[in-house]
């Protein structure tokens, strides 16, 4: 048996080791089980050592795995923001573009020259315009000149003039106004394809078409003093394309410059004769002048507008922006168009004023790091200096903004400390204050201005509605009495009158808010009421009240004359009052009910408390009447009847009366009780009265 | 293309003026191809170029045929200054035409800033003696105060077609070689240059 044949680490990982020679080699040699067990031993044992191995190799070199890996992830992480920062810059771009795109639509700008072109044409074209620079190095004034549209492009040859030597290969592309030559860009790099050589214009280009002689075929040459550039197409049909747009390009050129100069000729007829020769000539007419000289000022303010911006001199900035505003309208009046350096400088101030927009903007901003020491009063500032940028919607917007911002924070100071009523009264007058104060502020920012005003309604509503939401949960609590709640809604009430005085009137809206809870505290309170009448009912013995001192009876008439109720009469003896205690403190208690219903009532509410007033007041008499009818002594009925007496003339009369005072008009549902039970009233027992209501009364 | 790249011959460049309808192609047709061209089609720009033998001497001429209703002054402007010679002309059955050449000869004069730039006064359409409303005394007069020759043609009959096109090189050649002397045989190019500046001027 060769040596080889025993299974060794390095047998095994020799290059030329075949698993399925090797065993059948094995196979063939090896004769009987234990043989080849053994070797499968030695075999199992290799394979344990060289797992072991591997661990120990993966454990030694454990950290290089760990920076391994965390390298790895720094690189993800970076080129994530490698393409985030690209994403952006391209958003930039792309915005720049625009930008400077659409700076053409303002109307000065574009004047009668491309009214017809329709927009998406006009979009095509500033695409094409766009991909023609990203593809031409060094033409970014390309696209600052405005209503220039892309006519042709094409590949030429350039040929010398006078001995007709090839020189080099151009890529030409012509405009409205102008024909721009570019050439192959040699350190052929990205997208840019070309390099920018010259932009000629086309008012002063010589397109001369050459005649094909010999060799120089499909050629055309463009005089521009003192050059003459020859080049040479691939095909006649190539060239007519090319000589066919030139002629279209000027041809249009020359229409619009026509309109233009019968605009200036008729607004101002003395210019072109200042500048020209006094000699009236045909040709001379139509040079192109050289523009007028603009004051140093106007030049120079766009860096003016930085410099006041940077430091924070708006009010200097808005100065220097009506200026430049006033020197344009005023050059355009007399001189008929823009010149270029209007154009631009309008182009600059327009951007500068996009940007002091945008600062002063920042500065109404809510921001939770910016203190509101200041509070309103710190922002009269900016919203001053965007109305006069004519941004008044905007700083509308943001300035109420920045006052619910406020309201917010000085309501969250108002801690609910003591009682209810007392929060209420604390936080209702913290919002009506402020929204009083902010009333004002907005009126004095925005006097005039119906969008302004609107917006500050809808604000004002919001913000009310804010407060009620809050208020009702606060207040409208099943534990809160109908008087804690009646003290609460008339303080908020009084507080939103406030607002009248400024014009702005939602105690209409803050009723329709309070009206459901309102209502549904109303009928808690009488299912309330009528159980204690019940519960008074079980206690009732019938027998007069014993106030057990003098003076006791004198505190307690007073307490009542208070109420409205003289209780005199039924006074006998020393200490007795000839009323019941359940009378008593029903008449204190149904006295209060009416005081709050009075205090809440709303002509949407009016149902409601009408529906109370009746119910309370019905829980008691049937109580009366229940009594009287199972009542068989003359002495008692008599009693009874006096309570019955008391109720239903003496208490109801008052109620009446305070009823009438605060609206107006007696109450019908009262009224009607009083009817319905008048026979209780003469001693009479409710036998013969309708057994429905007898039932109904048991129920109860 | 490079075929010649030896010394090229002396290259005279002329222009072509004048109003509309007056001849101008054709007159460059007949002296190019020898052939008459009746029908009218307004020309844009052409400009052509023939190797002719000029006393002798081998010359290149290059005719700049521009259009007579071109409405850019300062395209205009641009064919002038590229021209060293000028065939104004007009078409002697049109009144119009001839006073037009005031102002062609006025323009060129200021462009080029030259008072002896070359310069031929030509009256085409000579064969049309019966529709004649300009005089050719009228038109001597004329060219004899510009102090510049005037020859009648007629691109029909190819009267004198050759001969404003020959005088005009001649002169021009006489000229480059004056302005050849001045520099002190400094060669061709410091003339050029020299002729910018004034134009430049």
């Amino acid at each position: 048996m060769e040596p080889s044949k025993e299974p060794t680490l390095n047998l095994l990982s020799s290059k030329d080791f075949v698993p399925e020679k090797y065993v059948r080699d094995l196979s063939q040699s090896l004769v009987g089980g234990p043989e080849l067990r053994r070797l499968r031993k030695k075999i199992q044992a290799l394979y344990e050592e060289t797992n072991n191995n591997l661990k120990r190799n993966v454990y030694h070199n454990y950290m290089q795995f760990i920076d391994t890996a965390k390298e790895i992830s720094h690189l993800e992480s970076e080129m994530y923001q490698l393409s985030h920062l690209l994403s952006e810059q391209k958003a930039l771009l792309a915005a720049l573009s625009t930008t400077s795109i659409l700076g053409d639509e303002t109307p000065m700008i574009t004047g009668a020259e491309n009214k017809n072109d329709a927009s998406e044409r006009g979009d095509e074209n500033r695409q094409k315009l766009a991909s023609i620079l990203e593809k031409v190095e060094g033409c970014k004034e390309l696209l600052e000149v405005p209503g220039r549209t892309y006519l042709h492009e094409g590949d030429l040859l350039e040929v010398d003039p006078v001995d007709n030597n090839t020189i080099k290969t151009v890529h030409a592309y012509l405009f409205t106004d102008g024909f721009m030559t570019t050439y192959r860009n040699t350190n052929n790099r990205g997208l840019m394809k070309y390099v920018f050589e010259v932009m000629y214009e086309l008012g002063s280009l010589a397109v001369v078409n050459v005649r094909d002689i010999g060799n120089n075929k499909h050629q055309f040459k463009l005089l521009i003093f003192p050059d003459t550039r020859v080049f040479q197409c691939t095909a006649s049909s190539s060239k007519k394309e090319w000589l066919d747009k030139f002629d279209q390009a000027k041809k249009a050129r020359l229409t619009q410059e026509q309109q233009k100069r019968e605009s200036i000729v008729e607004k101002s007829p003395s210019r072109s004769a200042s500048i020209e020769s006094p000699s009236f000539n045909p040709f001379e007419d139509m040079e192109e002048d050289v523009g007028t000289i603009h004051p140093e000022w106007f030049i120079e303010i766009p860096e003016e507008l930085d410099v006041c911006v940077a430091q924070r001199h708006f009010e200097e900035a808005l100065i220097f922006l009506q200026k430049s505003k006033d020197y344009i309208t005023q050059f355009v009046n007399t001189n008929g168009q823009p010149d270029h350096v209007i154009i631009d400088i309008q182009r600059k101030v327009e951007l500068r004023h996009n940007n002091l927009t945008e600062v002063l903007m920042k500065e109404l901003e809510v921001n939770p790091d910016k203190s509101q020491q200041g509070g309103l009063r710190a922002a009269r500032r900016a919203v001053r200096l965007l109305n006069q940028l004519g941004r008044s919607t905007q700083s509308c917007d943001l300035f109420l903004k920045l006052c619910s911002s406020i309201l917010k924070t000085q309501c969250k100071r108002v801690k609910r400390e003591c009682s209810t009523a007392m929060y209420v009264r604390h936080l209702s007058s913290v919002v009506f204050t402020n929204m009083c104060h902010m009333t004002e502020e907005f009126l004095r920012a925005f006097p005039s201005s119906s969008s302004c005003s609107s917006a500050y309604v809808v604000w004002a509503s919001n913000e009310l509605s804010l407060f009620t939401s809050h208020f009702i949960k606060q207040v409208f609590m099943p534990q809160t009495s109908l008087s804690t709640l009646t003290e609460c809604v008339v303080l908020v009430r009084s507080q939103c009158e406030r607002l009248c005085s400024f014009g702005v009137d939602l105690c209409y809206q803050l009723d329709g808010a309070l009206r459901t809870p309102l209502m549904q505290a109303l009928k808690d309170t009488r299912d309330k009421s009528i159980e204690v009448a019940k519960l008074r009912a079980l206690e009732d013995k019938w027998i007069p009240m014993n106030l057990r001192s003098k003076t006791g009876l004198a505190r307690f008439l007073l307490q009542y004359s208070e109420m409205g109720l003289k209780l005199d009469d039924y006074v006998t003896g020393d200490i007795w009052i000839q009323l019941t205690n359940s009378t008593l403190v029903f008449a204190k208690l149904y006295l209060t009910l009416l005081n709050d219903c009075l205090q809440l009532e709303t002509t949407e509410l009016l149902h409601t408390i009408n529906e109370v007033l009746y119910d309370v007041f019905e829980a008691q008499v049937r109580h009366v009447e229940s009594s009287l009818r199972n009542e068989k002594q003359v002495e008692q009925r008599k009693f009874i009847t006096k309570n019955a007496d008391f109720l239903l003339v003496i208490l109801q009369d008052l109620c009446q009366k305070k009823y009438k005072e605060t609206i107006g008009f007696e109450c019908e549902s009262l009224h009607k009780l009083k009817k319905e039970y008048s026979a209780l009233i003469k001693g009479v027992s409710p036998t013969s009265r309708s057994t429905k209501t007898k039932y109904s009364s048991e129920f109860l | 293309m490079s075929k010649k790249p030896t010394a090229q011959p002396a290259l005279h460049k002329v222009i072509m003026v004048g109003s509309g309808g007056v001849g101008k192609s054709a007159l460059t047709l007949q002296f190019m191809y020898d052939e008459f061209v009746e029908d009218y089609e307004p020309t844009k720009a052409d400009s052509y170029r023939k190797k002719i033998l000029l006393d002798g001497e081998d010359v290149q001429i290059d005719i700049l045929d521009t259009a007579g209703q071109e409405d850019y002054a300062a395209i205009r402007d641009n064919y002038f200054r590229s021209g060293e010679g000028f065939l104004c002309i007009f078409s002697i059955t049109e009144d119009e035409s001839f006073q037009a050449t005031q102002e062609f000869r006025e323009q060129i004069l200021r462009v080029k800033n030259d008072e002896n730039i070359p310069f031929l006064l030509v009256g085409n359409k000579s064969d049309l003696e019966d529709r004649r409303k300009v005089s050719f005394q009228e038109a001597s007069e004329r060219a004899k105060q510009w102090g510049v020759p005037y020859v009648e043609t007629s691109a029909k009959t190819r009267e004198h077609v050759d001969k404003v096109f020959y005088d005009l090189m001649r002169e021009i050649r006489a000229r480059k070689m004056e302005e050849n002397k001045t520099n002190n045989g400094r060669g061709k190019d410091k003339s050029k240059k020299k002729k910018l500046k004034c134009t430049i001027l």
